[in-house]
């Protein structure tokens, strides 16, 4: 499961039973929920149960486990309870047994075998558009509106330009958009970019397509759309074909209304308004899937430039070379690029091809100090480190990236996690065995044994394994 | 029965713990809800912004910064 795809279930999780439900509907978006969301050993239990006549004892599950990989099985059940994929029974004699949500396997068994008359994987139009467009102009409008959207973010902090300027490419609905997300936040009509803003334009593009659909998703209702319906037609979209036109007449009513939302992010294209079709671009069928994604390293080019013939860099190509003196040579001429290298770098001159400039402690704590983490700026300056650079193991000097840890930590001497911190456990045994839970599910974050206290940053599932446990 | 409290967990070193404490209780104690070990405290989840900004303020007081100016730009 990939770091994108991560976001997403945690956002599903939050979702209550009956939508789970209603979602489960769709076998296109059961499919996708199987192919991406869940990890593989989950996927292994669902294939499992899928063709199972009757439920599974919790004794026959635990059989097909080794002792050793008890925490395994605890996580994976735990993401399938959540998600009410999987449902825990209790008969008349007290023995559990789990079975598959009968919504969710009966979709699923129809997504698998083709049957039905569903129609959730989207109906490619029968006409043939007369201005059919190929996958490459797809590509090239899905980049220009997403580095449009990042652009307006980074630039107007950094003070490239004009803040009028800037926001001209992005509509209304998307700026408004960065601001519930708090992303962006306006302070006498200049936009800045916050904390949340800076991790997600450092993120791979699937990360942050994901990251604006579930703030849209968390606003659906204010806008009078169905939260559901929302998430279908997402899910949807991911398994549609690239190049192909899809016809709007199957959509309902909310779906009709995203159309807008989503062409102006980039994520499907339409000729015109009054369209009867629409064409899925690269950044919808790779939602629910991570391969051939657009280039991150690609180009904002100057005006100037983007009326050439656009060649683009072959994806992956970093750009960036790291000195042991902390100076740091970028080739690049794109706006977007320049203007993220200069959050965290006092950059000193420009040239055509080249900016160059210095890697401080003042520039990487004022990084910092607007929420950027040294983790953050490695990572970036990793993944586009110039080829040359990536002859060296590691790739970046490792004198320089010890000195941006150093002085990230010299600014943040505190780790905070919020949670709650469970006490009072009336016997030894029942504090060791809730610890040991919540470390099988990952929630532990401290423990001392002496004090029998222990800190987990997720409750709901500990307090029901202790009700369950109470009513024994 | 076994107690769940909502809180923020502080992990820092054992100095930066003593500020923290100092600064609750030259607050009234607002501010801590109770000191773990020797390296975590538990805070009160709305109070945890305004503690990070006295204690960088503390900081800022108690520590001379090296100079840092660069000789060469």
């Amino acid at each position: 499961m990939s770091a994108s795809s991560s976001q997403a279930l945690e956002y599903l999780e939050l979702l209550p039973r009956q939508t789970h439900t209603k979602l489960y509907e769709q076998p296109s978006t059961v499919l996708a929920i199987f192919r991406c969301m869940l990890p593989h050993l989950a996927k292994s239990l669902v294939m499992a149960m899928l063709y199972m006549p009757s439920s599974l004892s919790a004794q026959d599950l635990d059989t097909w486990f080794r002792p050793t990989a008890r925490s395994d099985k605890d996580k994976s059940i735990s993401i399938l309870e959540q998600l009410h994929i999987v449902v825990l029974k209790q008969d008349a004699s007290r023995q559990n047994s789990y079975e598959l949500s009968k919504g969710f396997a009966r979709a699923l068994r129809q997504a698998l075998e083709g049957s039905g008359s569903h129609r959730s994987f989207g109906v490619p139009s029968s006409e043939t558009d007369p201005d059919k467009v190929t996958v490459a102009f797809l590509d090239e409008f899905a980049q220009g509106q997403w580095e449009n959207i990042l652009f307006y973010m980074v630039g107007s902090t950094v003070g490239l330009s004009s803040s009028n300027a800037l926001g001209r490419d992005v509509g209304e609905g998307t700026k408004a958009l960065l601001r519930l997300g708090e992303f962006v936040k306006s302070t006498h009509a200049r936009v800045s970019i916050t904390r949340a803003g800076f991790t997600f334009v450092l993120q791979e593009t699937s990360a942050q397509v994901w990251s604006l659909l579930i703030v849209y998703l968390k606003h659906a209702d204010q806008l009078g759309m169905s939260e559901t319906d929302v998430l279908s037609f997402l899910f949807m979209l991911g398994s549609l074909e690239l190049g192909q036109d899809y016809t709007i007449s199957t959509l309902s009513a909310t779906q009709l209304q995203m159309l807008e939302d989503l062409y102006a992010f980039g994520i499907i294209y339409r000729s015109n308004e009054k369209a009867k079709t629409f064409y899925p671009t690269r950044l919808a069928v790779t939602l629910t899937s991570d391969a051939g994604m657009l280039s991150t390293s690609s180009t904002l080019r100057n005006k100037a430039i983007s009326n050439e013939v656009s060649h683009r860099s072959a994806p992956n190509t970093g750009f960036i070379i790291v000195e042991t003196n902390y100076r740091l040579y970028a080739y690049t001429d794109s706006l977007l690029q320049i203007s993220i290298l200069s959050l965290f770098t006092k950059l000193t001159t420009r040239f055509p091809n080249l900016v160059s400039g210095k890697l401080t402690k003042e520039s990487i704590t004022r990084a910092v100090k607007l929420g950027i983490s040294s983790a953050q700026i490695l990572s970036y300056l990793t993944s586009h480190a110039h080829p040359q650079m990536q002859k060296n193991n590691p790739y970046l000097p490792p004198t320089v990236m010890d000195q941006i840890r150093l002085w990230e930590y010299e600014g943040e001497r505190v780790e905070t996690t919020n949670g709650f911190l469970m006490k009072d456990f009336p016997s030894d045994a029942e504090y060791r065995d809730l610890a040991a839970y919540a470390e099988s599910l990952g929630v532990l974050i401290w423990r001392n044994d002496a004090r029998r206290m222990c800190f987990v940053d997720r409750v709901d599932q500990i307090s029901s394994y202790l009700k369950k446990k109470s009513q024994k | 029965m076994v107690k769940a409290v909502r809180g923020t967990l502080v992990k820092c070193d054992a100095s930066i713990k003593a500020m923290l404490v100092d600064i609750d209780s030259s607050l009234r104690n607002e501010f801590i809800i109770e000191e773990l070990d020797e390296e975590h405290v538990l805070v009160k989840e709305t109070k945890i912004a305004e503690l990070k900004q006295r204690l960088q303020t503390m900081l800022k007081e108690r520590l001379k910064e090296p100079d840092t100016s660069d000789s060469e730009t």
